[in-house]
């Protein structure tokens, strides 16, 4: 395990995460904390994070497609990948970024 | 204060004024006409539909068509991706990319990747957001959300489905936006609460079915309900055609028809005359009759003598291909020819079974207003049964008198009857109260041959003969012939000739019969005289036997009457002794 996390942390792979959220709503704010969190734990220090509130900004919604909240796009690495929802299963979360699964840290 | 004042007083406390509803046209052909007007301006209809029955293509024909007349749309598709949206609307002739620079139509595709990965709860408020922005950037004033219930598959939780579309009501209603929304009929029970969460919502519930009638595919339009407005409750055909959906109301039906023309002639001048003139323009002839006796040929002679005159015919052929019929016509001597080739006489050939009803019809009606004829002939009408049965052939025929009497054009039917009594079959699918002329060609059986008789059975507006004639198709054309009404019913041809003798022989006999029966009748008279002597001789000698019975009767009784005097009382003891 620790091999492994280590060999990630010396992975130099830069992730950027984009996070679209309908202003205050529940299930944005779920995702918002627990993005922060997993990102924290599993990359930090190689990550770039950008929130989007869709209800400023909508003409970016519109332009990637946005109809759902919390979208999270995994833009890098390639290929990038689309988790919707409020990123309760955490599992399926690192599974996207690549991660493995771990019941520690969360 | 009268009555209605106080009626009026009522409705206003009630709350209940009615204020017209204000309604924004379709422009799909048709369906403005059932709506009556269109679908409720700022408010949402729901069209709801098997897969395939077109509610897509309504729905984008209902922005396209806005689009087209200054209404800007978005469109919000959660199944087709928005490069086969496009490409499939170009089909139809719209395009749909032009409108989306111009600003008129904004095209979003709502769908999910399939690698989308699913991670806890989701809001659609970013597409109400998206939405709200994008209408405001374009003035929209229509919107469409095609497939809203694949969108909803994302949810797993009933109760949450609620609560997002309660808030797409809420957007919908605060938007003033006239909305359309497409749903699939799906089963599962899931669904059905979807099912009756948009019809709460839905002012306008449309229904569109797909269906498959004897082989035949058919499409049924249906408006469900539509708050605050009377609509057509029928069920209409439509149809999806090159140019986008086409329904056919009946409406108003018989008010805009035109009234009968002036006579025309049918080509056969005793025809005319058993017609009292010939048929009525703008009116409906009915040429019925078995097969081969030939209602195609009088149906012909009527398109030569028109053609002839210079008007247009359209002829819908479906039991031979036209080609076929210009050739068999001619063995009666009628050539077709030079008016297909003048332009006055047009062919369609159709195969019944090639299509549903709708599709015949629609072919039908954008040949009339393209080539505007003044007559139409449907060669015969019992074929459409098979673009789809009884009721397809009902409808389709209803429809095209209506559409072809309100252009005041003169339509001829023919009608294949089968067997002697038929006349059921002979009014024709029912549109019997539709037609103005019936005219019955059918076979007698003689001498060894069939000849043909014809009778006009029917006709409005007319003093037409009731009387059978004989009906004979000759190398030159057609003819009719006075025919023979002897005791066997009407003769025609040899038989008729034969009949002639028979009857003066007839003749004769029957005036021997009658001498022969007043000798007989001499004969018994005399016998009754005789007999009557005979008779009165008889009578009288029982009468005086009778009279000789009397008398002995008489005597003895007085005889018995003295004895008894004599015998005195002695005579009643020995009544009381006997007694014992």
């Amino acid at each position: 395990m620790t091999a492994q996390r280590d060999k990630e942390s010396d992975n130099p792979t830069c992730y950027h995460l984009r996070l679209f959220v309908a202003g205050d709503e529940p299930n944005s704010r779920q995702a918002k904390e627990t993005l922060n969190r997993l990102c924290e734990a599993y990359l930090k220090d190689h990550y770039t994070l950008e929130i989007v509130d869709v209800l400023e900004d909508y003409r970016a919604a519109l332009e990637n497609q946005i109809l759902v909240a919390p979208t999270l796009i995994i833009a890098a690495p390639p290929p990038p990948i689309t988790i919707i929802g409020s990123l309760s299963d955490t599992r399926r979360v690192l599974n996207a970024l690549g991660l493995p699964a771990s019941e520690e840290g969360l | 204060m009268g009555a209605n004042n106080a009626r009026e007083g009522a409705i206003l406390a009630g709350n209940e004024v009615r204020i017209a509803l204000k309604k924004v046209p379709t422009y799909i052909q048709g369906l403005d006409d059932i709506l009556e007007g269109g679908l409720p301006a700022q408010r949402t209809t729901l069209i709801m539909g098997d897969p395939g029955s077109g509610k897509t293509v309504m729905s984008v024909e209902f922005l396209y068509r806005g689009a087209l007349h200054g209404e800007p749309g978005i469109f919000l598709g959660f199944e087709e991706s928005a490069a086969s949206f496009r490409e499939n609307a170009l089909t139809m002739g719209w395009d749909l990319a032009a409108l989306e620079a111009d600003n008129r139509l904004f095209i979003m595709e709502g769908r999910l990747s399939p690698e989308v990965v699913i991670s806890g709860k989701i809001s659609l408020k970013p597409m109400l957001a998206v939405i709200s922005g994008k209408a405001k950037e374009m003035g929209a004033r229509r919107i469409a959300l095609d497939a809203l219930d694949v969108l909803l598959q994302l949810f797993d939780d009933p109760m949450q489905v609620r609560a997002e579309l309660h808030l797409l009501n809420h957007w919908l209603a605060e938007s003033g936006l006239t909305a359309v929304m497409t749903l699939k009929h799906r089963d599962g029970p899931s669904i059905t609460t979807f099912q009756d969460f948009f019809h709460s919502i839905a002012d306008c519930v449309i229904n569109l079915d797909a269906r498959v009638l004897n082989q035949v595919s058919t499409h049924r339009l249906r408006v469900i309900k539509y708050r605050g407005s009377s609509f057509g409750r029928n069920e209409y055909p439509y149809v999806i055609t090159d140019t986008g959906i086409r329904t056919i109301p009946i409406t108003a039906f018989e008010l805009r028809h035109q009234p009968f023309g002036e006579r025309i002639s049918s080509g056969i001048p005793r025809l005319d005359a058993l017609l009292d003139g010939g048929y009525y323009r703008a009116s409906c002839v009915l040429l019925a009759g078995e097969p081969g006796t030939g209602k195609t040929l009088l149906a012909t002679t009527f398109v030569r003598q028109v053609c002839s005159q210079g008007e247009k015919v359209l002829y819908l052929s479906l039991e031979e291909s036209p080609e076929a019929l210009v050739r068999n016509v001619t063995s009666a001597g009628i050539d077709l020819e030079p008016f297909c080739k003048a332009g006055a006489l047009h062919f369609i050939g159709a195969m019944p079974e090639a299509t549903g009803a709708e599709e015949h019809l629609l072919r039908l009606m954008s040949e009339v207003e393209r080539i505007r004829p003044q007559h139409v002939v449907v060669d015969a009408i019992s074929a459409c049964e098979r673009m789809g049965g009884k009721q397809a052939a009902f409808e389709y025929l209803m429809r095209l008198l209506n559409f072809l009497k309100e252009r005041g054009i003169t339509t001829i039917f023919t009608n294949q009857t089968s067997g002697s009594k038929v006349q059921m079959e002979i009014s024709g699918n029912g549109i019997s109260s539709m037609l103005d002329t019936v005219i019955l060609i059918s076979y007698v059986q003689g001498e060894g041959e069939t000849n043909r008789i014809i009778q006009v059975l029917k006709s409005r507006g007319t003093g037409h003969s009731n009387q059978v004639r004989e009906f004979i198709i000759g190398d030159d054309g057609l003819h009719i012939q006075d025919a023979y009404i002897g005791p066997g019913g009407v003769l025609t041809g040899t038989a008729r000739r034969v009949q002639e003798a028979r009857d003066a022989f007839e003749a004769r006999r029957r005036e021997a019969e009658i001498q022969a029966k007043r000798r007989e009748i001499a004969r018994l008279k005399a016998a009754m005289e005789t007999g009557k002597a005979r008779f009165r001789a008889r009578l009288e000698a029982a009468e005086a036997e009778l009279a000789d019975l009397e008398r002995e009767r008489d005597i003895e009784r007085a005889e018995r009457e003295v004895r008894a005097r004599m015998r005195g009382e002695k005579m009643s003891d020995e009544v009381g002794e006997m007694q014992k």
